[in-house]
């Protein structure tokens, strides 16, 4: 597949400190890409060298396209009403310099700025601040948007709007961001890159990535009866790496926890097996790895 | 094409500068204290045996109106960059179509009709003399010219400073030090009896060509001088901007 940006051992120094040392990764066309990392790992410096606000020191990289560039700080002035600033951006960012109201117009619109778009930036919440650093990278027709931390301070319900306005966002342009919210990467890329101390710690499709970390399998199980013996001869029987058993006691239940380094099949081995009269199986489950115990286990 | 993304600049930044009251204030003062010295400087003439209007009114007052352009113009000028820099709205521009030198144009061509804006309620004065019979116009229109091309020089020093700090405070007084110590500059001159030297260095004031302009002197060479000033200054201005780069 074509790739919009193409990064070839890129690095950035300032005196006395490296923070990007030999990067390499993609970006696919068309695909939304999440740019992990924990602070100061060198995601915002490679987002300005992409956007060419800054040059790299070494490497090179490839951009396919415009881009629209949303930085950690969304740049707006807030004496200014959101209309006139996306005027001026968009006739600022045009090569002829000329305006083009309908483009302002159909970005309002999209990001959903219609309510506010005769108010003073300055006094509009939060939220609507971002949507308009959002317009803001938007309103000269990119074909490449890159957002660093786009929900970052924002409200439950703020982070949600912007979370479905990146969704519709994909459906035109190549998106790379970078946040902290692994739920948000979880929900809305199909590509990762994680990266810690200048240096790409892992870069592909999501999940493969969560695919390849899973060595080992964690199942829960809810039973009737349960016995110590039975706990023992369960970690021979199946090779299992640990069993906690934990008693409900006013329901009278166990509760499982399984894990086991082993092929997918043994959930069916084991399903079958507690299923039994002398156990009585109430409830199956894998415990699903989330992307922040991976980021974790990763970053150390 | 070029001058046209510069007006986009200008424009938004008037706009700017007219909806704050900064611009409003900075104008009251600055007529104020201005019509209170011409009132003065007229009330004086009664008194005075010797010399002409032009000599006790016109010329008094337009060094005066310089003087205070030293002091007015670095508040015009500290906002430019230094605010832009600390909203972080800078890498906007910069990030643009728009050339570093467009942006200090654009910048520059805003303060100065700031400048020009303040400077249009003096036109009072000649008015004033008109009635009271003045006729030597050649004059007073040299000092105005003379006054846009240092208000000018002002400004350009004042856009330099500006770029090298976010903050608005630092940059006017660095613009301040700058305009203050070349005009100091002339004072030194005195203690030198090298004729050679004394003649470089006042040509390097400000001050020494703003003169020649308020005698009704227009010297070819002022011209060359202003030009590189500004120069000088917007080039340095664009490496600052430049160095954000590096």
């Amino acid at each position: 597949m074509e790739a919009a940006i193409e990064i070839k051992k890129l690095s950035k120094s300032y005196p006395g400190r490296v923070a990007l040392n030999e990067i390499s990764f993609s970006v696919k066309k068309g695909s939304v890409h999440g740019f992990l990392g924990p602070n100061g790992a060198g995601k915002s410096t490679t987002m300005k060298i992409l956007s060419g606000l800054i040059p790299p020191t070494d490497g090179e990289f490839k951009v396919n396209g415009k881009v629209g560039f949303l930085p950690e700080h969304p740049p707006l002035y807030p004496n200014m009403s959101v209309r006139d600033y996306l005027v001026f951006v968009q006739s600022i960012y045009s090569s002829e310099g000329n305006k083009n109201h309908a483009a302002v117009e159909s970005v309002i619109q999209k990001t959903g700025l219609s309510q506010v778009s005769e108010r003073l930036i300055g006094n509009l919440s939060k939220g609507y601040q971002q949507r308009v650093g959002i317009a803001q990278a938007l309103v000269h027709s990119p074909e490449i948007i890159i957002l660093d931390e786009p929900t970052v301070g924002l409200d439950p319900s703020a982070i949600n709007e912007i979370r479905e306005l990146i969704k519709e966002l994909k459906k035109d342009h190549t998106i790379l961001f970078s946040s902290h919210q692994l739920h948000d990467v979880e929900l809305l890329c199909s590509d990762i890159t994680l990266i810690d101390q200048g240096k790409i710690v892992v870069s592909g499709p999501l999940d493969k990535i969560v695919e390849g970390l899973k060595t080992r399998l964690t199942l829960k199980a809810r039973v009737e009866k349960f016995s110590e013996s039975e706990r023992t001869k369960m970690l021979t029987k199946f090779k299992l790496d640990s069993l906690i058993l934990r008693e409900i006691s006013d329901k009278k239940e166990f509760e499982l926890e399984m894990s086991v380094k082993a092929p997918e099949t043994i959930k069916k081995e084991l399903a079958k097996y507690l299923a039994s009269d002398d156990i009585g199986l109430l409830e199956f489950a894998e415990v699903k790895i989330a992307l922040e115990d991976l980021f974790k286990q990763m970053i150390q | 094409m070029y001058l046209n993304k510069i007006l986009i600049l200008t424009k938004k930044e008037l706009k700017d500068a007219f909806l704050s009251p900064l611009i409003y204030i900075l104008t009251g003062l600055f007529s104020c204290m201005l019509g209170w010295l011409f009132f003065n400087y007229l009330v004086q003439v009664k008194t005075l045996s010797t010399g002409t209007i032009g000599q006790t009114v016109v010329t008094p007052i337009f060094g005066n109106i310089n003087f205070i352009f030293v002091f007015l113009c670095p508040l015009l000028t500290m906002r430019t960059f230094a605010e832009e820099s600390k909203q972080s709205t800078l890498n906007l521009l910069l990030g643009s179509q728009l050339s570093e030198m467009q942006i200090i144009l654009g910048k520059f061509l805003s303060t100065l009709i700031q400048v020009m804006f303040m400077l249009s309620f003096t036109i009072l004065f000649p008015v004033i003399l008109a009635i009271s019979g003045y006729s030597d116009w050649g004059v007073v229109w040299s000092s105005y010219f003379g006054v846009a091309l240092s208000v000018m020089c002002y400004l350009a020093v004042g856009l330099f400073c500006s770029s090298l700090t976010d903050n608005q405070i630092v940059a006017s007084l660095l613009t301040f030090c700058i305009l203050l110590g070349s005009m100091l500059l002339v004072i030194t001159v005195n203690a030198t009896e090298n004729y050679l030297l004394t003649l470089i260095v006042q040509y390097m004031t400000i001050p020494f060509h703003y003169e020649g302009f308020v005698k009704g002197l227009i010297r070819s060479y002022s011209f060359v001088y202003y030009a590189s000033f500004l120069s000088f200054f917007f080039l340095l201005t664009q490496k600052s901007l430049q160095a954000r780069k590096w």
